[in-house]
């Protein structure tokens, strides 16, 4: 029961590697590996960060046991781990600005979808009550619920699918990774209201996820250039 | 990858280190029996959660704050009643103190048997009654936000 959390987190990971390597097999200005590794760090770091902030808007000191920090199962802040991987893969793909990024994007969204899709594994993917025919209910129960996980995994996936055609046509630097931090805050938006919590969601960071999204896509197709060929050798190397 | 390796590392290092808390004005729990359990299960005429607990259980830490954020956004509907099994006063007494989770009412189980009761062994469980006693869930280690909010509105209207 307890690696449910872990087949969800390779459902994500699997899909994003996926991705990652079909659009490397599209366009070879793409470098996987270099990818992989920024998608990775930055997951890791902002699970990290996610965790410790949950810990801490709990009560409860994280410095008193610091072991709690691996165990994610029960509360990671989603603002704050978010933010925690933005700017890590930011940092770590600072010499090519947004050209690694918007490559990463789509493939990010994938990623993230496919951690959506792995509530089936966990055996969490319902929300709300709901009549409509694809609607199903828990093991005995004659209540059923929205697949409100699967919901937000079609809307993430949609959305990747669209930006990385976007990604093909070479737009303005900056454009694919706006539009991208723009969908995963509007698949949010979207499904929230159908998805039980006790906690009150971060609503406003999803609003504001998809206006900063929309406000930097919006400037990139003002002030930004092209990707054209990605500039310089990779950071990683 | 190097910083990839060595950010891991150090996640486990911090995680290797410990330390613990007192027992604040919490009092010692009551102990129950089996029968003692089974009659506040079937007696209840509000859903019920029953979490079994240990303090010595490193993942009932990280689900302890999910169970008062339940308790303060649920407790007028759901009645939660903590089972601290094969565990000693003063360690489950600092772990309420730590977590604040004085909330709602802990039973202390040491010898474990009021959790044979309940049919599942093993730490952390919660399990989840609609009124009148009638199990809708039982759900084996560490629970999440969803699962509970989930399992909180399925006890809560199958009550209704």
């Amino acid at each position: 029961m307890e690696f449910t959390l872990l087949w969800a987190a390779l459902s994500g990971a699997g899909a994003l590697y996926g991705a990652l390597w079909w659009m490397g097999r599209r366009d070879a200005r793409l470098c996987v590996r270099d990818l992989w590794e920024i998608a990775l760090t930055a997951a890791l770091v902002g699970l990290a960060v996610g965790r410790l902030v949950a810990i801490a808007r709990s009560g409860v000191n994280p410095f008193s046991h610091p072991g709690d920090l691996i165990l994610v199962r029960a509360g990671v802040d989603t603002v704050a781990a978010t933010a925690g991987s933005l700017a890590t893969a930011a940092w770590m793909a600072r010499r090519t600005r947004f050209e690694q990024l918007d490559g990463l994007a789509p493939a990010a969204l994938f990623g993230v979808a496919g951690w959506h899709a792995g509530c089936v594994f966990r055996g969490a993917c319902l929300g709300t009550p709901a009549s409509l025919p694809w609607a199903w209910g828990q093991p005995g129960s004659e209540i059923t619920r929205h697949p409100v996980e699967l919901y937000t995994a079609l809307l993430l996936a949609m959305a990747a699918w669209a930006l990385f055609r976007l990604w093909l046509r070479d737009p303005p630097a900056g454009m694919v990774t706006g539009l991208a931090l723009a969908a995963a805050g509007l698949s949010r938006l979207a499904t929230e209201p159908i998805r039980p919590a006790l906690l009150a969601g971060p609503v406003w960071w999803y609003a504001a996820a998809a206006v900063i999204g929309g406000g930097l896509a919006g400037w990139s197709l003002r002030f930004g250039r092209s990707a054209g060929t990605l500039p310089g050798p990779s950071p990683l190397q | 990858m190097r910083r990839l390796l060595l950010f891991v590392a150090g996640m486990v290092i911090v995680g290797a280190c410990a330390s613990g808390g007192g027992v604040g004005d919490v009092p010692p729990l009551p102990e129950t029996s089996a029968d003692e359990l089974q009659d506040l299960i079937a007696g209840t005429d509000h859903p019920l959660i029953i979490n079994v607990w240990a303090s010595w259980c490193i993942p009932c830490r990280s689900e302890a704050p999910l169970l008062r954020a339940a308790h303060d956004a649920f407790g007028t509907e759901v009645r939660f009643v903590g089972l601290n099994v094969r565990d000693g006063q003063d360690s489950a007494r600092a772990f309420l103190n730590e977590f604040e989770l004085t909330v709602f009412t802990h039973y202390a189980d040491p010898s474990g048997a009021a959790q044979g009761s309940l049919g599942a062994g093993g730490v952390p469980l919660t399990l989840f009654y609609a009124a009148g006693g009638e199990l809708v869930e039982l759900h084996f280690g560490v629970i999440d936000e969803r699962t509970l909010a989930l399992n909180i509105d399925e006890i809560i209207r199958r009550s209704g």
